[in-house]
């Protein structure tokens, strides 16, 4: 089949971090996870966006927690692409959220026409990969081909963030075995990155520390070449983002920042204030 | 009765069910992600069903179960929703086909593990299917008597999730979807049988002697015993206990008490029962072992799960500091440093007692390097050394630690930071002497800078001063300050550093050390 942005659809969940996906492109749908402060329930960006989700956090004795959304309400949208013949369904790490299990189910409702693909990671890397995918959408491509993509996205994508703590991702239950090795009194900042799961890559003391180490992880990876694409997400950092954007330009000038976003409320609620998530991938083929 | 009026009935009971243990199931949530939630999401799951069937007035069978499933994916929520969706839209695919209640326990089983990638034995799946089978087995039952045997087997069947699941085995639980399933039976067995609901567990037990086995606890012996006598005093029994150990646990009433302690001294436990009453029912294990055989249970289920590869042994002076290194992950601190340098034997010993594959040594102080080099030979676990010259220097290499790394992959790392550290020291001249042709006079403050010299004066504030400019004059992110044991006021140089370095994060922690004062490093 010669899939194209007139008969392929893309569906993200928001945990992809790219609200204004539907806006920028007729054929891309994102499907709300949910969040819960106690019984009070709110669609991710679309009853609850980041600077309120992140003002109500800062004041509010309440933890929030979150939810996967129903089959029913991937159901609902894949039926709402019912014009398209092929769906592209791109979700979060399915070891991180139920989400993926969710859209399976509901995708094997329709039938074939739905591809469900478990992006092995989180945030922004999910809304690259959606990019990816349209780039080639735009100039006529197969499922073979998108396929293969996938492959090299998940081989090749790089993702690397920080949090001011680590209790947001303890408390979430996203951290894992490797929970023992925070250290709250140095000001120590964890390097992440997420396969499949959370996975720590070093500790370094300090704001600045840690901004070198996106620096060094980002340079020793990649090339000055306008196929090389970059995305930036911060969860109420917004200078942290901005230093980030000014360092690619400076060291890749050629380069293109796709995205550069607020964490949601869902995202949020894991990696707590202060998050900056660092993503990039070299799109030669 | 109609088949509307019949899946109400149903549905409401097998709801009911679940929400009186709503709770007591969220409780139990360790998997796959440890949230809390799973009693609440298949409540609200048969919630979204029975909702479906109080607004409907579809009596036409197929029609009705069309509903049900739809109504059970919609409302669908979390995993365990998800999964119980399937579980309903299996049952009700056979149901329509007027299948017996064998065949649609069946028909839920295989749809339930067809809608998950990597099914996993000791969950809500391996649940439903013994389900399936007890069905099968009793095929020829009646429906009361079969929902009756199906609860039996449910009960055994979730009760077995520990043995099969590791995470459910290490937090002393049953699985969480398992149990809600369970319940879900259990309401519609009490429903076709016309008996009542026997009463939920309690939401929330006393704390479990598994659970708080979850701890490491320093001491060997886990030591229970039950205290029979009148008018047991469970207030003063708990507080001679407390001397003998932790993980403390006495509950009971005047007549019987419970108790549960670790300590290292188990006969002296006992002899607090022994002088109140008599004892009974005493256990008493060795629970170094017990670590050691979960470990390796737990990494003969989980093989994904690294184990922590390497352990840290630090030689450090000051409680302030031995915090921060224990902060940070350090397995072992042996106390000492300049003037008190411990023996070879004390880390051989350390390095024994960390209990781990490989063993990376940080001897904190360059008189201790040496011993560190001759315990590394002799100790019978493979041991690094990171020749770390000081306290500053060794906490700048622990930073890098990571447990689940090699101990070659770890000191790499620590070398490469300790490249990017200079360190300094403020103290007090202990004898007069020349110093890089310096006069140095004892009494006066000492300031060095990598082990040089560099300031000699009256004001603590100007030496001090001159050390942090000397480690500040490339420039640095982050400057450490380990205040020592008598250290003087530090604002007005606090404030000096500053003011001449603005971008310069600055972090000053009580290190307690004695003999110096101050302790920095620059990175």
């Amino acid at each position: 089949m010669h899939l194209t942005a007139q008969n392929t659809a893309i569906v993200l969940d928001s945990t992809a971090d790219f609200p204004e996906a539907p806006e920028r492109f007729s054929n891309w749908r994102v499907v709300p996870l949910y969040v819960l402060f106690g019984d009070e329930s709110y669609r991710d960006y679309v009853e609850l966006a980041p600077p309120e989700f992140y003002a109500r956090l800062r004041t509010s004795e309440q933890l929030p927690t979150t939810s996967q959304p129903t089959p029913g309400d991937f159901l609902v949208t894949y039926e709402e692409l019912a014009a398209y013949d092929r769906i592209y369904s791109l979700h979060i790490s399915a070891t991180l959220s139920g989400t993926y299990q969710s859209a399976t189910t509901a995708a094997a409702e329709i039938g074939d026409k739905v591809r469900t693909v478990d992006s092995e990671s989180a945030s922004a890397a999910i809304a690259m990969l959606g990019l990816a995918i349209q780039h080639r959408l735009e100039r006529g491509t197969t499922d073979e081909e998108v396929e293969a993509l996938v492959d090299r996205y998940r081989d090749r994508a790089h993702l690397i963030f920080t949090v001011d703590t680590l209790e947001f991702l303890r408390r979430g239950g996203r951290i894992g075995r490797a929970s023992a090795w925070a250290g709250q009194l140095l000001h120590v900042k964890p390097i992440l990155t997420i396969e499949r799961e959370v996975v720590p890559l070093k500790r370094v003391r300090g704001n600045q520390k840690a901004f070198q180490e996106f620096v060094s992880a980002f340079t020793s990876t990649t090339r000055d070449t306008p196929t090389l694409k970059v995305g930036i997400a911060h969860a109420d950092a917004p200078e942290r983002a901005r230093q980030l954007e000014k360092m690619v330009h400076g060291e890749r000038p050629q380069a293109e920042i796709e995205i550069v976003t607020t964490l949601g409320a869902v995202v949020g609620t894991h990696a707590g204030p202060g998050t900056v998530g660092f993503f990039w991938f070299d799109d030669a083929e | 009765m109609s088949d509307l009026t019949l899946a109400r009935d149903l549905v409401r009971a097998s709801l009911a069910s679940l929400e009186r243990n709503r709770e007591r199931i969220d409780d139990l949530n360790v998997y796959p992600v440890p949230d809390g939630d799973t009693g609440t999401n298949m409540t609200m799951t048969a919630r979204a069903v029975m909702e479906e069937l109080d607004q409907t007035d579809t009596d036409e069978r197929t029609a009705l179960l069309k509903q049900v499933t739809r109504a059970a994916l919609m409302g669908a929520r979390g995993n365990s929703g998800v999964i119980l969706s399937q579980i309903v839209r299996g049952a009700a695919d056979a149901l329509a086909r007027e299948a017996t209640l064998a065949e649609a326990f069946r028909s839920a089983s295989d749809a339930a593990y067809r809608a998950v990638r990597q099914p996993v034995e000791g969950t809500m799946l391996s649940v439903i299917r013994e389900l399936a089978e007890e069905a099968e087995q009793q095929a020829s039952a009646a429906n009361a008597e079969l929902l009756a045997a199906l609860v039996r087997r449910g009960e055994e069947a979730v009760a077995r999730t520990p043995e099969q699941l590791a995470v459910l085995r290490e937090a002393g639980v049953v699985d969480a979807g398992g149990a809600g399933l369970l319940e879900l039976v259990r309401g519609i067995a009490a429903s076709v049988s016309g008996e009542p609901l026997p009463d939920a567990p309690p939401a929330r037990t006393e704390l479990g002697v598994e659970a708080i086995h979850q701890e490491l606890s320093r001491y060997r012996y886990c030591t229970a015993f039950l205290i029979e006598g009148d008018d047991l005093d469970a207030g003063g029994i708990e507080s001679e206990l407390e001397q003998l150990g932790d993980s403390l646990l006495v509950v009971g009433d005047r007549e019987a008490l419970k108790v549960h302690v670790h300590t290292d001294e188990p006969g002296r436990a006992l002899a607090v029962g022994t002088a109140r009453g008599v004892i009974d029912r005493v256990e008493i294990a060795n629970m170094h072992e017990q670590t050691v055989q979960r470990e390796e249970r737990l990494l003969h289920a989980v093989p994904d799960a690294p184990p922590a590869q390497s352990a840290v042994v630090a030689v450090v002076a000051g409680d302030g500091n031995r915090m921060l290194f224990e902060s940070l992950g350090a397995t072992k601190i042996v106390e000492g440093g300049q003037t008190m340098n411990p023996s070879t034997a004390e880390l051989v010993d350390a390095v024994a007692a960390a209990d781990a594959q490989e063993v990376i040594l940080l001897p904190n102080n360059s008189n201790v390097i040496l011993s560190a080099e001759q315990a590394a030979e002799l100790a019978t676990t493979p041991v690094t050394v990171v020749p770390t010259e000081s306290i500053q220097a060794g906490l700048a290499a622990m930073v890098s630690f990571l447990p689940e790394r090699s101990a070659a992959d770890n000191a790499a790392e620590m070398s490469q930071v300790l490249a990017g550290v200079v360190t300094g020291e403020v103290t007090i001249a202990s004898r007069d002497a020349d110093l890089n042709g310096v006069p140095v006079r004892k009494g006066r403050w000492l300031g060095l800078a990598d082990g040089e010299a560099v300031a000699v004066g009256d004001e603590f504030d100007e030496v001090a001063e001159r050390v942090a400019e000397s480690l500040l004059a490339e420039p640095r992110m982050l400057l450490t300050v380990l205040t020592g044991a008598d250290a003087p006021d530090l604002d007005a140089l606090l404030d000096g550093i500053r003011e001449r370095h603005p971008e310069l994060e600055l972090e000053v922690q009580a290190g307690g050390q004695p003999h110096y004062p101050l302790l920095l490093s620059a990175e």
